[in-house]
C-alpha cells in the first residue's frame, strides 16, 4: 500500500481530473476546464479565494457532486460516494455526540467492516497518536474544538484508506491549535503513505502541509499556478515559522492568489 | 409541539440533587405538603369549606385504607393497569414504526398528513361512547381510546426527533460507507432518542387518562368505574382516593422510564437537548 518510490514519475497517478466542468443550476459554470493530476502518496493543497470552486472540485472527486463535462478517475474508476478506498474529512468534526472518543474512532472502523477486537485495538492506537489517551472515555461535548478535530483525524486515519480528501478541517481553530494539529496530521499522513487532497484558504497551512500548492482561479476556470513546496520532511509546523524558504513560498503563493482574484 | 411536550413531560422529574441541598429541598417539599393539608383540614374544621364538596385529608386517607383493606381495589387496579400497558405498548410500537416510515417517505407523508392532523384534532374523549359501542364494555374499548391518544404523541415526538437529524453526521457516515440500515441504527435512532423519551412519558400519562376515562363511560371493572361508583354516592373522599391511586401508578411507571433514560442518555447529561 505504501509507495516508497522516490521519483514521482515512478508513482502512479491516483486522481486524474481532465477538462472538468461543473454546473450549478442552469446558467452558471461553477467550474470549467479544470485539469489536475495527483500522484500516489502525494499531499496536494487546493487554495483559492472563496467561491473559486475548490470545495466543489473536492466534492466531485468524492462523488458528491456530478461532473457536467470532462473526466474524473480515481484509481481508474469513476468517483462515487462511500468508496472503500477514499476517506473524506469534513470541515466540522461530525463526531457522534452519544459516543465517547474511543467509540467515535471505532465507528469509522465499524463502518469499514473491521471486527470488534481489532477495532478497539486500532482505535486506541490512533487515539494515542493524537495524544488523547487520557480522554478516551470522554463524550465530545466535554472536549475542546481542537480535541474534537483530533478525534476526527484519528477516526479518519484509523481506517487506513489510500486517499484522503479534506475540506478545511482546521478552519474553525485558533492559530496555536492549528500548528499542533498540522504536526499531528503530518505524523499520521507520513506513516500512512496515503494520497491527500487538502482544501484550505490558509496559505501558511497549505505550505506547511503540502508537496504542491494549487492556486485556483476565482473565475472557476481551473489552476492558476502550481507551487512546489520543496521543504524537507519530516516538517515541524513550529520550526517552519523561522524558515526563510517558508516565507519565500508564502510570498509567492500570496502574489499568485492575489493575481487569481484580479 | 416538541418543546411543549418535553417541558410537560418533565414537570414531575426535577433533576437529581445530592448533598445538603437535596435535604433542604426534601424538607421544603414536606413543609409545602404539610401546609397544604393543614389549610385544607383547617378550612373544613373552621366551617369555611363544606366537607361534602371538598372532603378532608383524613377522610381521603381513610378511604384509601378502606380500598386496600378489603382488597377490593386490587382487581380494578389490575384491569386499569392492563389497559394502560397494552395501550402504551401499542402506541409506542406503532407510533415509532409509523414515524420511521413517514420520515423516510416524503410522498407518503404528504398524502397522509392531513388525515393524521384531522384525526389528531378530534377530541378523542368524545369518541369514547362510540368506542364502547364498537368494541364493547370490556377492556378493548378502553385500550382503543387510550391508544388513539397515545399513538399520535409517540408518532409526533419520534418524527420530530428524526426530522432534525444532523446532516453532517449522515454525510460523514455515508462517506465512510454506511448502509441505510446502519445510518438508522447509528445516527437517526440515537439522534431521535431524547425526543422519543419525552414522548414515552407523555404517552404514558395520556394512555392512563384514556383508560380511566374510558372506564368512566362504561365498564365492568377498573379504577374509572370505581370513580363513577363513588361519585354516584357523593363519596368525594372515595373519588379522591382512587385518583391518588392512579397518580401513584403513573408516577411509579414514569420513574422506571426515567431510570432507563438516565442510562441511555448519559451522553446528553440527562437533558433532552442534543448538544451541537
Amino acid at each position: 500500500m505504501v509507495a516508497n518510490a522516490t521519483h514521482e514519475a515512478a508513482r502512479a497517478v491516483d486522481i486524474r481530473v481532465w477538462g472538468l466542468a461543473v454546473n450549478f443550476g442552469q446558467a452558471r459554470n461553477a467550474l470549467s476546464g479544470v485539469d489536475l493530476d495527483v500522484r500516489q502518496g502525494e499531499f496536494v493543497a487546493l487554495i483559492g479565494a472563496s467561491g473559486c470552486g475548490k470545495t466543489t472540485l473536492l466534492n466531485v472527486i468524492a462523488g458528491l457532486v456530478p461532473a457536467a463535462g470532462g473526466t474524473v478517475t480515481i484509481r481508474d474508476l469513476p468517483p462515487s460516494a462511500g468508496r472503500r478506498d477514499i476517506c473524506y474529512v469534513l470541515a466540522r468534526d461530525a463526531l457522534l455526540p452519544w459516543r465517547t472518543v474511543v467509540g467515535n474512532v471505532e465507528y469509522g472502523l465499524e463502518l469499514s467492516g473491521v471486527g470488534r477486537e481489532e477495532r478497539e485495538r486500532q482505535a486506541l492506537a490512533y487515539i494515542e497518536k493524537v495524544g488523547l489517551r487520557n480522554y478516551r472515555d470522554f463524550y465530545p461535548s466535554k472536549l475542546s474544538q481542537g480535541m474534537r478535530q483530533r478525534v476526527s483525524l484519528a477516526r479518519a486515519f484509523a481506517v487506513d484508506r489510500g486517499i484522503y480528501l479534506m475540506d478545511e478541517p482546521f478552519s474553525a481553530l485558533d492559530s496555536q491549535t492549528k500548528l499542533l494539529l498540522h504536526d499531528q496530521l503530518l505524523g499520521l499522513w507520513e506513516s500512512s503513505g496515503a494520497t491527500v487532497v487538502f482544501v484550505t484558504h490558509d496559505i501558511g497551512e497549505a505550505i506547511t502541509l503540502a508537496d504542491r500548492v494549487i492556486v485556483m482561479s476565482k473565475k472557476g476556470t481551473g489552476v492558476v499556478e502550481e507551487i512546489r513546496v520543496e521543504l524537507p520532511r519530516p516538517r515541524s509546523a513550529d520550526a517552519l515559522q523561522a524558515d526563510a524558504r517558508y516565507h519565500d513560498l508564502y510570498r509567492r503563493t500570496w502574489k499568485s492568489l492575489k493575481a487569481s482574484t484580479e | 409541539m416538541s418543546n411543549l411536550a418535553s417541558s410537560e413531560a418533565n414537570l414531575g422529574s426535577a433533576t437529581r440533587e445530592s448533598g445538603p441541598r437535596s435535604v433542604a429541598i426534601f424538607a421544603a417539599r414536606a413543609a409545602f405538603l404539610l401546609v397544604f393539608l393543614t389549610v385544607w383540614e383547617g378550612a373544613v374544621a373552621a366551617g369555611i369549606a363544606d366537607p361534602a364538596f371538598v372532603s378532608t385529608p383524613t377522610s381521603v386517607v381513610r378511604s384509601l385504607w378502606l380500598l386496600f383493606r378489603d382488597g377490593e381495589v386490587i382487581s380494578d387496579l389490575g384491569t386499569t393497569l392492563l389497559e394502560i400497558m397494552i395501550a402504551f405498548l401499542l402506541s409506542v410500537v406503532f407510533g415509532i414504526a409509523s414515524a420511521v416510515v413517514l420520515d423516510r417517505n416524503d410522498w407518503l407523508t404528504r398524502v397522509v398528513s392531513p388525515f393524521l392532523t384531522a384525526f389528531n384534532s378530534m377530541p378523542r374523549i368524545a369518541l369514547g361512547p362510540l368506542f364502547v359501542l364498537w368494541f364493547g364494555i370490556g377492556i378493548a374499548s378502553k385500550v382503543v381510546l387510550a391508544f388513539s391518544l397515545g399513538y399520535f404523541i409517540m408518532l409526533l415526538s419520534t418524527l420530530g426527533g428524526l426530522k432534525n437529524v444532523d446532516r453532517d453526521l449522515l454525510l460523514m457516515s455515508r462517506l465512510f460507507g454506511a448502509s441505510e440500515l446502519r445510518l438508522f441504527r447509528h445516527v437517526r435512532l440515537p439522534w431521535a432518542l431524547p425526543g422519543i423519551f419525552a414522548g414515552l412519558k407523555l404517552t404514558l400519562i395520556y394512555c392512563s387518562a384514556g383508560a380511566v376515562i374510558g372506564e368512566m363511560i362504561a365498564a365492568k371493572s377498573g379504577l374509572g368505574l370505581l370513580v363513577q361508583t363513588f361519585s354516584g354516592r357523593f363519596d368525594v373522599a372515595g373519588v379522591m382516593a382512587v385518583i391518588l391511586v392512579v397518580a401513584f401508578v403513573v408516577m411509579a411507571l414514569t420513574s422506571l422510564m426515567e431510570l432507563s433514560e438516565r442510562r441511555l442518555l448519559a451522553w446528553s447529561k440527562g437533558s433532552t437537548d442534543v448538544p451541537g
